[in-house]
């Protein structure tokens, strides 16, 4: 590894420093609540826990329609790439009980335009019953312009699916992964598949050129209050979010407010959620997510955080130097 | 061929699953019905295509998006005569002036000070989806389609070096071991893989090339038409090989690959014609 920085490392740093003193108005902060289960499996155990996790997490749902939002990206069912279907379907079970008045799966993936296939070789069709009824691709829906609240990056406004625009309530479901261009890949880096392909094209480029971290950003205000499941019980280390090596973890994250679960899974992952440009973007203050900030329910952080894998490019995102 | 009628909006264009109308499904529903039983449908397509070309000369993904966008290079396809000469005229003239944001100078400064990697050969120039952006391998291949059928019917003074320079772009992002991806080949370091449909697709775009990169990808395109069960990878595979004269012969998709999107079941028609020497892609 090198210690010598490179150009990429300066622009990161001094875009960092920006963005810190930028945003370093003293903001109120009310603490958000975060609750790490353990889930050591993907079996029919998870169907209780994921019942538990997201009633202890009180979200609005009873009479609402529910979108919930996996992560799948690529055709490798044996690899730890996508969201488990299991969780998945162990979620609309849960939303149902709750008295969800209709649950709808959505996903646009950012790479692959055979949506459906994708999601049949991960597994989705013979794991919930109906998929293909449920499912909505989002890069393909009716879509509707939204002005950004923020303007954090170039985007003025974008478009997006009327699918994930009506609904009474997001769940944002990721797979706890790293990621090569962001660090970590977690419930506000799920809304880019939210951004539709049928618009952008394939790869969505424009978040690209928007700025990778600033456009997360935008997106979150656009859904600040998805509820988050993040599948953390196998994440992937290393070269994410395609790429990486497994990582068992055995723990599911929820929460109704992302900065606080992203910055939950974080600190699981031993990566500084403070370093983490997004992060600092999407809540204006690293305050609103200091440990001290989130209520923490469920296991502590220390029993079941393991040390991530990084690429050079983000080595210095470790909690603890030398890990 | 009843299924995609069936799918027909009121407004005569066609969704992609359901909803409403987008450019894309429309144009492939439209070849592939050309000729068919129902020219009613036909004609209602092309006359929504024709509604929603913009004042540029370009075509919106759908109309409501304001922008001119990949799709124009699709609507070119469509015959003049059948599209209306003038529409098509101005669909040739905005593709052959697009092109990917990647290709200018501040691009490439700016790439070098991120100390990404900078190719020293500025000659290739793809398309983009959008405006704005990055050329990615699937909106140059099927640029590169309509441009060089056009060149073919009507020669025109630039056409040629477009064209090339759209193919130049092609070789020049081809994934170690053969193929393509969107256009990304390496991240950071790591390689990325190739994808079975946009290889197809350029491969269909590189007709008529030979060399090293085409050997390598049309073998790699025989390999992935051996484990295919996705509809849009199975008719750019078919697309490609054919465009090569390099499809096995006789061969024949698996029985029940599902066609799940009309864009899937359109090319899938056109993939068939093509196989049997009447492609809408080439001449």
């Amino acid at each position: 590894m090198s210690d010598t920085m490179t150009r990429r490392d300066w622009l990161a740093a001094s875009a960092a420093t920006l963005a810190v003193a930028g945003c370093s108005r003293p903001v109120r902060v009310t603490p958000s609540e975060t609750t790490i289960v353990r889930a050591p499996a993907y079996d029919q155990s998870l169907y209780d826990t994921v019942r538990r996790v997201v009633a202890a997490q009180r979200p609005a749902v009873r009479g609402r329609s529910v979108v919930i939002k996996p992560n799948l990206v690529e055709f490798e069912p044996q690899s730890v790439i996508n969201t488990h279907p299991l969780l998945v379907h162990a979620a609309c079970e849960a939303f149902r009980a709750l008295g969800a008045s209709q649950v709808t799966i959505a996903e646009g993936p950012g790479h692959r335009r055979d949506t459906l296939d994708m999601a049949e070789a991960a597994g989705y069709f013979g794991i919930i019953p109906g998929f293909e009824d449920l499912f909505v691709d989002l890069n393909l829906d009716d879509v509707t312009p939204v002005d950004l609240p923020r303007r954090i990056s170039r985007l003025k406004r974008v478009y997006l699916p009327n699918t994930m625009l009506r609904a009474g309530l997001v769940v944002s479901m990721p797979k706890m992964k790293t990621h090569h261009w962001v660090g970590a890949t977690l419930s506000m880096k799920n809304l880019f598949g939210a951004v539709p392909g049928g618009v952008y094209g394939w790869p969505k480029n424009v978040l690209h050129w928007a700025g990778i971290p600033e456009s997360i950003a935008d997106l979150h205000s656009v859904f600040p209050r998805a509820f988050t499941l993040v599948d953390g019980i196998v994440g992937m280390e290393g070269n994410g979010p395609i790429q990486g090596t497994a990582k068992p973890m055995g723990v599911l994250v929820a929460g109704t407010d992302p900065v606080a679960v992203d910055a939950t899974c974080c600190r699981l992952m031993r990566i500084d959620p403070e370093r983490v440009p997004y992060l600092q973007l999407a809540a204006g203050d690293a305050a609103v997510f200091a440990e001290s900030n989130v209520r923490q329910a469920g296991e502590p952080i220390a029993a079941v955080a393991k040390p991530f894998a990084l690429i050079p490019e983000w080595r210095g995102l470790r909690l603890e130097k030398g890990a | 061929m009843s299924r995609l009628t069936q799918q027909q909006n009121p407004d005569g264009g066609w969704p992609y699953r359901r909803g409403g109308s987008w450019t894309e499904p429309t144009v492939y529903a439209v070849l592939a019905l050309e000729g068919g039983s129902d020219p009613a449908a036909v004609e209602r397509g092309l006359a929504w295509l024709r509604a929603a070309q913009r004042d540029d000369g370009g075509w919106p993904v759908r109309p409501g998006v304001g922008e001119s966008s990949w799709v124009t290079a699709l609507v070119a396809l469509l015959p003049p005569q059948r599209l209306g000469t003038e529409h098509h005229r101005r669909a040739i003239s905005w593709l052959a002036a697009a092109a990917g944001a990647d290709s200018s100078v501040l691009f490439r400064v700016k790439q070098w000070l991120m100390g990404n990697q900078v190719s020293s050969d500025a000659t290739a120039r793809g398309w983009s989806w959008v405006a704005g952006t990055a050329a990615w391998v699937s909106p140059t291949s099927l640029a590169i389609l309509a441009l060089d059928r056009e060149n073919r019917l009507q020669p025109a003074p630039g056409l040629g070096s477009r064209i090339a320079a759209g193919r130049h772009y092609l070789l020049s992002h081809e994934c170690q071991g053969g193929g393509w991806n969107h256009g990304s080949t390496n991240a950071l370091g790591y390689q990325s893989g190739a994808y079975p449909e946009t290889t197809g697709m350029a491969l269909a775009a590189l007709r008529g090339v030979a060399g090293r990169v085409v050997d390598e990808s049309l073998a790699l395109a025989l390999r992935f038409l051996a484990e295919c069960h996705a509809a849009d990878a199975m008719n750019w595979l078919r697309l490609g090989l054919a465009a090569h004269g390099r499809l096995p012969a006789g061969y024949t998709p698996p029985v029940g690959l599902a066609c799940r999107t009309v864009a899937e079941l359109a090319t899938g028609i056109l993939a068939d014609r093509a196989v049997a020497g009447e492609s809408a892609f080439w001449i």
